[in-house]
């Protein structure tokens, strides 16, 4: 779950990163309010889960109150790459002598938490990584043993700094690993982290995106991942249990397995479009699939829909007793191509042909498609 | 032959007094699978398809002279459960859960490597030798002894392989789910090296699918180790960049991980690149494999 800036900057500043004075506005007012406090100029940052914001105009600088307005008001009507702009972060605007870079992730070919520094942060810094890697540095840390003070040290001074910036630049190394820990981070990151002209540092941008496996015991004090979800049919397939990706084709899909959903996709692709990406997990019941048929079809305009699921921790023929009773409840009419292999795949054909579903019995997903593309009749 | 498991594997279930651990107990022993106990910690002197049930690890593997685990234990159990096993002297664990948190893959895979056992998962289907046995949830019936070996990221998509296999009378010496998270517990060049070795197996198939570097990587050990023709499929081609798709393994960042970029290292390594599964029949057709 990828958390907002004003929420990652709050658990940084908890932490002892030191970051910027601010306040969260939802409203033109409210961020009149708050420059006011903190003095002109101010940034002002829209509050949005994506990257790449700051290109995309999300971030602007005030300098008087009437700047303030405008700005805050378009921005609180506008769109950032399709995402609503509905509360904007205004910060103090500070002087900056330099720009760092600090990130924290797992590297996962090796199996282990990586630390990324460098010299030159900002917006360029994977341009950075690419024309001038002397200019990063990267240390990784056995899961084992963890993360020592020294490892910051010398991970600095191979970039050659001064004493004086890497005590200061170790200390914030140290604490986002703390918080990388705590909040078990797939991704922690300060970038840029700015030096002060008295030298000091300030975290002022904030990113943390932590393990959605984890969610249950980090117990994060935050609106849940499901409210972050813009998209409505996307968030409902979050709350019945699946992977749900809105699509602009026509064609709807359900599959056991996200490789097999992206393989179906890729086959789908060739001659037609999918509506959706949907893929179950290992979770299915007669009442999952039901859902997911309620979920697809809220769509309007499908032409067509291909169920792709195999039976090894799955009970399809449950899950065929879903489908065919929401065919029947709600008098579907479009066809459904199912393709349905495994443990007590006979039963589960059966079940679907008795709602007039088209059961394909070979196993290449090709076949199938064949079958839904004569359907479909283009 | 086959890789990783043979007559002589001796498996144990952790978590087989629960649903899918019972369920899933009975496929492996209807498949011939040697299942000779369980675990399931306070359950000890019951049965689960007359199987024993012990309550720790060291406990069954002392009884039965158990040599190899399969784990159907709920994912917030895992890490503890698994530091138990190799603490017993288990030397090859599967890890069928899904949602075990990176954090603790990370402390698995540290201790698995640094103790010399093998493992599979998180979220694997496992491994089945068609004909002697399987430890996981892969559905027997799409399989045929044979000798290809497939290796995939994806569960449901290594039974699609191995079915279209089938049907064309293309039988394989074992199928191993290396586990779908972004990160698992053995990297796929670990595996690829397994197939190269085995005197069972004349060719293999990679089935990957976009994100993470596991194919690149696996593309150097491939020209320099593989003497066996290697054929790879990538899922994900339309998959819309940066966005989630099921498991966390399958997340497109920035340019590296495309299904082109891993086409493009697969290639010149000397792999036949399949666009499409189907592709596959006509693959094994012109290396005459069965």
């Amino acid at each position: 779950m990828r958390l907002h800036e004003y929420e990652a900057l709050d658990i940084f500043e908890q932490n002892r990163i030191p970051v910027p004075r601010r306040g969260l506005a939802g409203t033109m007012h409210e961020a009149l309010q708050i420059a006011g406090e903190i003095g002109y100029p101010v940034m002002l940052k829209a509050q949005v889960l994506v990257g790449g914001r700051g290109l995309a105009g999300g971030i602007k600088t005030a300098s008087s109150p009437d700047e303030l307005k405008e700005i805050a008001d378009t921005l609180l009507t506008s769109e950032i790459k399709g995402l609503p702009v509905r509360k904007i972060l205004v910060c103090e605007k500070v002087e900056i002598a330099k720009e760092l870079y600090v990130g924290i992730t797992v590297d996962s070919y090796s199996g282990k938490p990586v630390i990324v520094v460098s010299t030159e942060g900002g917006v360029l810094i994977e341009q950075t990584a690419k024309t001038s890697p002397e200019k990063i540095a990267a240390i990784h840390i056995d899961p084992s043993f963890g993360y020592y003070p020294y490892q910051a040290r010398s991970l600095l001074r191979m970039l050659g700094l001064k004493q004086q910036l890497v005590t200061a630049w170790s200390d914030v190394i140290g604490q986002l690993f703390n918080i990388a820990l705590r909040y078990e981070a797939l991704i922690a990151e300060i970038n840029p982290l700015v030096v002060l002209p008295n030298g000091g540092l300030l975290a002022i941008d904030a990113v943390l995106e932590v393990d959605d496996s984890a969610l249950s015991r980090i117990r994060l004090p935050l609106p849940d991942r499901v409210d972050r979800i813009e998209n409505p049919l996307e968030r409902r397939g979050m709350e019945i249990g699946v992977t749900y990706v809105d699509l602009d084709g026509d064609i709807g899909l359900i599959s056991s397995g996200a490789g097999l959903g992206m393989a179906s996709m890729d086959i789908i692709g060739e001659k037609m479009k999918p509506a959706n990406f949907l893929e179950t997990g290992g979770g299915i019941t007669a009442d999952q699939l039901y859902r997911c048929m309620e979920l697809i079809m809220m769509k309007p305009d499908l032409k067509a829909i291909f169920i792709n699921v195999y039976g090894g921790i799955n009970p399809i023929h449950e899950g065929a007793k879903g489908v065919v009773r929401y065919i029947k409840e709600h008098n579907v009419k479009i066809p459904i191509v199912a393709k349905a292999l495994g443990n007590r795949q006979e039963e589960t054909w059966e079940i679907f042909r008795s709602a007039g579903v088209h059961v394909v019995t070979e196993a290449a997903t090709e076949k199938a498609v064949e079958r839904l593309y004569e359907l479909v009749g283009k | 032959m086959s890789i990783l498991i043979d007559d002589s594997t001796r498996v144990i279930v952790q978590g087989i007094t629960g649903r899918i651990g019972s369920a899933q107990t009975q496929w492996m022993l209807a498949y011939g699978t040697k299942v000779v106990g369980g675990v399931t910690p306070g359950k000890g002197g019951a049965t689960v398809e007359g199987v024993p049930v012990f309550d720790s690890v060291a406990e069954v593997v002392k009884e039965t002279g158990a040599n190899a685990s399969v784990f159907f234990v709920p994912a917030a159990s895992v890490l503890d459960a698994f530091l138990e096993t190799i603490d017993a002297g288990i030397k090859l664990i599967v890890v069928v859960p899904e949602h075990i948190p990176v954090k603790d893959v990370l402390k698995m895979r540290s201790y698995a490597i640094e103790k010399g056992v093998f493992a599979l998962g998180p979220t694997t289907p496992g491994i089945l030798a068609p004909g002697k046995g399987k430890m996981g949830i892969m559905p027997a019936s799409l399989f045929a002894p044979g000798r290809v070996g497939i290796i995939s990221r994806s569960g449901t998509l290594s039974y699609e392989f191995a079915g279209i296999l089938s049907e064309n009378n293309v039988g394989q010496s074992t199928v191993v789910g290396m586990g779908a998270d972004p990160v698992v517990l053995r990297n796929l060049a670990d595996i690829l090296e397994l197939f190269e070795e085995d005197e069972g197996t004349d060719a293999v198939i990679v089935v990957g699918e976009v994100g993470g570097e596991q194919e690149e990587k696996a593309a150097g050990f491939i020209s320099r180790r593989m003497s066996k023709p290697v054929a790879a499929y990538i899922a994900g081609r339309y998959s819309p960049q940066g966005k989630r798709m099921g498991h966390a393994g399958a997340i497109v960042r920035g340019s590296s991980g495309t299904v082109a970029g891993k086409h493009e290292a697969l290639s010149s390594a000397g792999v036949e690149v399949l666009e499409s599964p189907i592709h596959v029949a006509r693959w094994a057709k012109k290396y005459k494999l069965r």
